[in-house]
């Protein structure tokens, strides 16, 4: 089953004109708008120094736009103060290429203290933590180390962490660029099951093939610039695209 | 409850990271408890310099009228009132001429002199505790002007060496408040960089604390309890050390420097553990608190 996003309610994010200068110079957003609803699962892709990555940070408020408005949820992150940012992340689960995982935690740890740093009582961060590894399949796993781990195994960890609080937007920026074509298969599969249980999914991505099969909404940066946003585009018409501007 | 599990995670990652870097650790704390047993000397020898400058102070602090040979009672007794009313006199005295006379006899050091002596040149005397040090010149001076003092010898003041006793007492205490100054300084700058080492070693972690919504204080507060232990232990030791060497070092210098007066005071260790223990504490998490800042920042 695909849920189709609604486009017509309002936006889960919205870019408008949001343009990013950093200190040295360089301008990696240039006038960018986008809207996203609920729900929605959307491919940026780009060539590298497009500026997905600087998106994502502007997304996790990371860094801030040099000008223009990004709304999460209705919140207006140019102005959000230092104070609300935790609140806020805890709304977005994270995935990274490099997993992100303390090596020296087990896996249900890894998981489970997503949950400890908000101070949720251990009956709920158990209860919660092996919920979220049941979900990524990796319930016969909770005391091995990341470094016993193979790679789709240590990425199920890291998306089993970014759903441990329930997140209604997982951003997900190169999950599948350290794992071999059939692990990252496996990976989609777990972020569409994460689509379809109603969180909207954001993800960066250089994997063609996964962009072409899956056939969802996919943007293309180029030069800091949204050249294509088609609701159910491949990667190759995307690259055209680019190849085309330039 | 809340705020319960994270002092506890905080505990428990601070306990941790501090064996985990155990090395950096325990150098820093070798290095705190040398600059807190520098304080905790500095401290001491503060306070029994302290101790023996009271006792000159107490000393010099007492003047002593000579009264003339032929005042009258009623006089010596109008004056001896007057000096009772005055706020800055903590106390008079009166001793007559056959008082005085039998205190210096009674004194083994004038036996030579007591024997020679033909009835008694000694004068009457009163004896005037000044409350404030600063304020013995100003009595001396009232003393002088009654007109019952002896002429040729009315007080025993010794103006100069008060004036530098109190200067003295001024140039120690700032010297014991600029060396202290200096040793909190360095001690702040040893567990910021110890802090920043950990932070280091430990800046995945506190990414990906951050990217999970961990609030500043809840990434912060590990590294600031982290702080306050190595600078409770280095204090501990330091204030150890302080104890092991303080009494047989008073006895020590007591006997080969009889004439000072000074002495152990058990009273002020207490205080002393309180000093030193809580500076500690204080300067580990202000090291810590100003070494993580900068990495801490969602």
């Amino acid at each position: 089953m695909v849920l189709t996003a609604d486009f017509s309610q309002r936006p889960l994010i919205s870019l408008q004109h949001v343009w990013k200068r950093y200190a040295n110079g360089t301008e990696a957003l240039r006038d960018v708008e986008l809207t996203v609803p609920e729900g929605d699962f959307l491919f940026l892709v780009g060539a590298s120094g497009a500026g997905k990555s600087t998106l994502i940070r502007l997304l996790v408020r990371e860094e801030k736009p040099t000008k223009g408005k990004i709304f999460v949820d209705g919140q207006e992150l140019g102005r959000m103060k230092r104070r609300h940012l935790p609140s806020y992340r805890r709304k977005v689960g994270l995935v990274f290429q490099d997993f992100k995982l303390l090596p020296r935690l087990t896996a249900y740890e890894n998981v489970a203290f997503a949950l400890r740093v908000l101070g949720e009582p251990g009956r709920v961060v158990q209860a919660r933590s092996r919920e979220a590894l049941e979900v990524v399949g990796l319930s016969n796993k909770h005391y091995t180390y990341p470094r016993e781990l193979s790679g789709g195994e240590q990425q199920r960890v890291a998306i089993a962490r970014a759903l441990v609080h329930n997140p209604r937007l997982i951003v997900a920026d190169e999950p599948t660029g350290n794992l071999d074509p059939a692990t990252g298969w496996e990976i989609m599969q777990l972020f569409l099951q994460i689509n379809q249980r109603g969180s909207t999914v954001l993800m960066a991505t250089h994997n063609r093939d996964i962009v072409d099969v899956l056939r969802r909404r996919v943007v293309a940066i180029d030069g800091g610039q949204v050249v294509r946003d088609d609701r159910a585009g491949g990667y190759h018409e995307a690259l055209a695209a680019s190849a085309l501007r330039a | 409850m809340k705020l319960w599990r994270h002092l506890l995670f905080a505990l428990n990652s601070a306990w941790q990271s501090f064996w985990r870097s155990a090395a950096v650790s325990l150098a820093a704390t070798a290095t705190i408890t040398l600059i807190l047993t520098m304080a905790g000397i500095n401290l001491l020898v503060g306070h029994t310099l302290a101790g023996v400058l009271d006792q000159y102070r107490a000393r010099v602090s007492v003047i002593s009228i000579s009264v003339a040979d032929d005042t009258p009672l009623t006089t010596v007794t109008d004056f001896e009132d007057q000096l009772r009313s005055d706020p800055r006199v903590a106390g008079v005295s009166y001793l007559s001429k056959d008082e005085a006379l039998a205190r210096f006899q009674a004194d083994p050091v004038n036996a030579d002199i007591a024997r020679q002596i033909e009835g008694n040149p000694l004068a009457a005397k009163l004896e005037v505790r000044v409350g404030k040090l600063a304020d013995v010149a100003a009595i001396d001076a009232l003393a002088r002007q009654w007109r019952g003092a002896d002429r040729n010898d009315p007080t025993d003041y010794q103006g100069e060496f008060i004036a530098r006793m109190l200067r003295l007492s001024a140039w120690l205490n700032l010297a014991g408040i600029v060396i202290l100054f200096v040793l909190l300084l360095i001690s702040i700058f040893i567990v910021m960089n110890t802090i920043r080492t950990a932070v280091y070693h430990r800046r995945h972690e506190i990414e990906v604390m951050k990217l999970v919504g961990a609030t500043e204080w809840f990434v912060r507060g590990p590294f600031v309890l982290e702080g306050v232990l190595t600078g409770v232990l280095a204090g501990g030791l330091a204030l150890g050390g302080l104890l092991l060497a303080y009494r047989p070092f008073v006895d020590r210098f007591h006997s080969d420097l009889f004439f000072v007066p000074l002495g152990y005071d058990p009273a002020f260790v207490g205080e002393l553990a309180r000093d030193v223990l809580v500076a500690g504490a204080l300067l580990g998490a202000l090291g810590s608190y100003i070494g993580v800042r900068r990495f801490v920042r969602v």
